[in-house]
């Protein structure tokens, strides 16, 4: 059959309902363009978020406890083994590890160089989540001299701010090494002295570390105290803007320094909104598909007669209702490409005249966009056929 | 291909009008290049038999074959198919584009499975004395005009079965004899099968066989 729409075009009865078939063009345009827009903003986003970071090549450590509010306070704010289980299950989390701290009683003071004293608190927790441990790090039973690894912004405080005040001379990060702290703990009728030296500082924990062999055996020996459950863990990722870790920290209800993971609040918000609108172009897109389809109904039935009276003569309904259909793939396809190029020029426009100069966002739409539209475009002409066929064999 | 019948009965057909009848309720075969004259008084069932043998209804008991196939089983795909390449009709009722021009129903049925080249539509035209209609449209006809329309139409396809059903109720000695001589014709040339059913004998057409309703 060398046969064409062209053929059977003056049987279709079309003409009258031109504004629905227009609006059935626009919602679609506009519907797709909403949802090709949004996916390229979304990817934006990634990008813009993700190369403000500044260790992107790394990974963040963030420490977390659990949240502590009014109507909460007497609960139990540990991590059990469960909790932890189940950080280390999640795709985002590289790595957890537990805070330990003293349960006894600890002062500090500073001898003849150093004139100060003070209640001490000391934490440990595993060695792979210390950016800088010295060899000398370690304790075992017995041992006097303890091992200290301090953060950076202690020293940087004392300097700043505690030594002028006393008129104390500030520490090199060399010097603050050759000074040795006493440090002496009580607990269980007992008190024992320990020779504290400063071994490293740190510019990723926020604390004071010493071994963890040390605070297990000072634990047990002060406190009679063993193998409880941290109340602070830190947590290694690749990265801490991901929306999906805060949403997980966010459900399970973990505190966690806001400041670290800001980018990702940014992100995650924008990404809602992102997908509210992409949610929206979806919606468009089905309302104008039922829109269309309203109008291929009326089509049909008004040239009811006329389609009858061609299966009459002899036409296969498979070869009408594949040519009726075809006749707009045409149109999906203008729409789709209208809605692509558009999108194109809002990138770029995006990408000149908004965030000009920042390289790393492409001037042009991202393959997933190109994709998406692919797909949308095959839909459209999938559902078309399918809606006329069924039309067409009901005749 | 043959057309058969086995004991086909209408089901809405008063008993006494199927006992009389050769056609209903026996078995009966259409051989090819036969012509066959089915006489029917009104009401005996005459449009329906067209409508059976061209599966456009199915409100019958018994059976009728195209070749070795049951068109009762048949999909709608091939009837399609049928009616494209080996059964053609001219409607009681025509059933032409009554607001598209004589020259568009006749294309869009010569552009389905084109027997003859576009000129010809204008020959068969002349020849039946309506060549000067083929621009206007349809419903600006006589009715007699529109019965010439359907059966040029019916002559646009290849087929080995063409049923006709009163094709010259409203036509005149003279033109019943043009359309006459046009329809054996272009069935001779495909050596093809005629089964016309009409109210009463005539005296230009000369079945093969003649059977009452």
């Amino acid at each position: 059959m060398n046969l064409s729409f062209k053929h059977i075009a003056p049987f279709l009865v079309t003409g009258q309902n031109k504004i629905s078939r227009w609006l059935g063009y626009a919602g679609l345009g506009i519907g797709i363009l909403l949802l090709l827009c949004s996916i390229q903003m979304f990817v934006n986003i990634n990008q813009l978020l993700k190369s403000r970071d500044p260790k992107k090549t790394g990974y963040d450590y963030i420490s977390l406890t659990k949240t502590i509010r009014n109507e909460n306070m007497a609960a139990d704010h540990s991590f059990t083994d469960a909790d932890m289980a189940d950080l280390k299950k999640q795709p985002f989390i590289d790595d957890v590890a537990a805070f330990h701290s003293n349960k006894f009683v600890m002062k500090a003071n500073g001898g003849a160089t150093l004139p100060f004293e003070t209640d001490l608190f000391l934490e440990s927790i595993d060695d792979r989540f210390i950016d800088t441990v010295p060899p000398s790090f370690a304790w075992k039973e017995g041992q006097v001299a303890l091992p200290i690894i301090i953060s950076s912004d202690y020293l940087e405080l004392y300097n700043t701010v505690f030594a002028p005040s006393r008129d104390l001379p500030p520490f090199s990060e060399k010097t603050i090494s050759s000074l040795v702290i006493a440090i002496d703990c009580y607990g269980l009728g007992e008190t024992q002295r320990f020779r504290g030296n400063v071994v490293a500082l740190s510019d990723r924990i926020n604390t004071v570390v010493v071994p963890e062999s040390f605070i297990t055996w000072a634990n047990d020996h002060f406190a009679h105290i063993t193998g409880i459950n941290p109340n602070k863990l830190y947590i290694k990722t690749r990265d801490a803007n991901n929306p999906e870790l805060l949403s997980y920290l966010q459900q399970k209800d973990y505190h966690i320094n806001r400041d670290k993971t800001r980018f990702g609040r940014i992100k995650q918000i924008l990404q809602a909104i992102v997908s509210g609108l992409a949610g929206f172009g979806v919606l468009v897109i089905l309302l104008a598909m039922v829109l269309f389809s309203f109008y291929l109904q009326l089509m049909i039935a008004r040239s009811r007669e006329n389609l009858q009276l061609l299966l009459t003569i002899g036409y296969s309904p498979h070869w009408l209702s594949k040519t009726v259909a075809r006749k707009w793939i045409p149109v999906y396809v203008a729409v789709m490409a209208g809605a692509l190029l558009m999108t194109a020029l809002l990138q770029l426009g995006f990408q000149y005249v908004i965030m000009h100069g920042r390289e790393e966002l492409s001037p042009s739409i991202h393959w997933l966009v190109g994709t998406v539209a692919v797909v949308v475009l095959l839909l459209s002409v999938a559902i078309n056929n399918r809606l006329v066929k069924k039309l067409l064999y009901r005749l | 291909m043959q057309i058969r019948l086995q004991q086909v009965s209408p089901d809405f057909i008063e008993e006494e009008k199927i006992t009389g009848s050769q056609v209903w309720r026996s078995d009966l075969v259409f051989h090819p290049g036969e012509k066959v004259k089915i006489i029917a008084p009104s009401g005996s069932g005459k449009t329906s038999l067209m409508h059976f043998l061209y599966g456009l209804r199915k409100d019958y008991s018994g059976d009728i074959f195209y070749a070795a196939e049951n068109i009762r089983t048949l999909d709608a795909e091939s009837f399609s198919a049928y009616r494209s390449r080996s059964v053609s009709i001219v409607f009681q009722d025509l059933r032409l584009f009554m607001s598209q021009t004589v020259l568009l129903n006749l294309e869009v049925k010569r552009q389905l499975n084109p027997f003859h080249t576009e000129s010809k539509i204008a020959e068969m035209a002349n020849r039946l004395g309506i060549g000067s209609k083929l621009n206007k449209p349809v419903s600006t006809c006589s009715y007699g005009e529109q019965q010439r329309i359907a059966i040029i139409r019916a002559l646009q396809q290849p087929y080995e079965f063409l049923l006709l059903d009163e094709p010259f109720s409203h036509l005149d000695d003279n033109n019943r004899r043009l359309a006459m001589d046009l329809l054996e014709e272009e069935t001779s040339l495909r050596k093809a099968s005629m089964i016309l059913a009409d109210l009463k004998p005539n005296d230009f057409f000369k079945p093969d066989r003649s059977l009452n309703l």
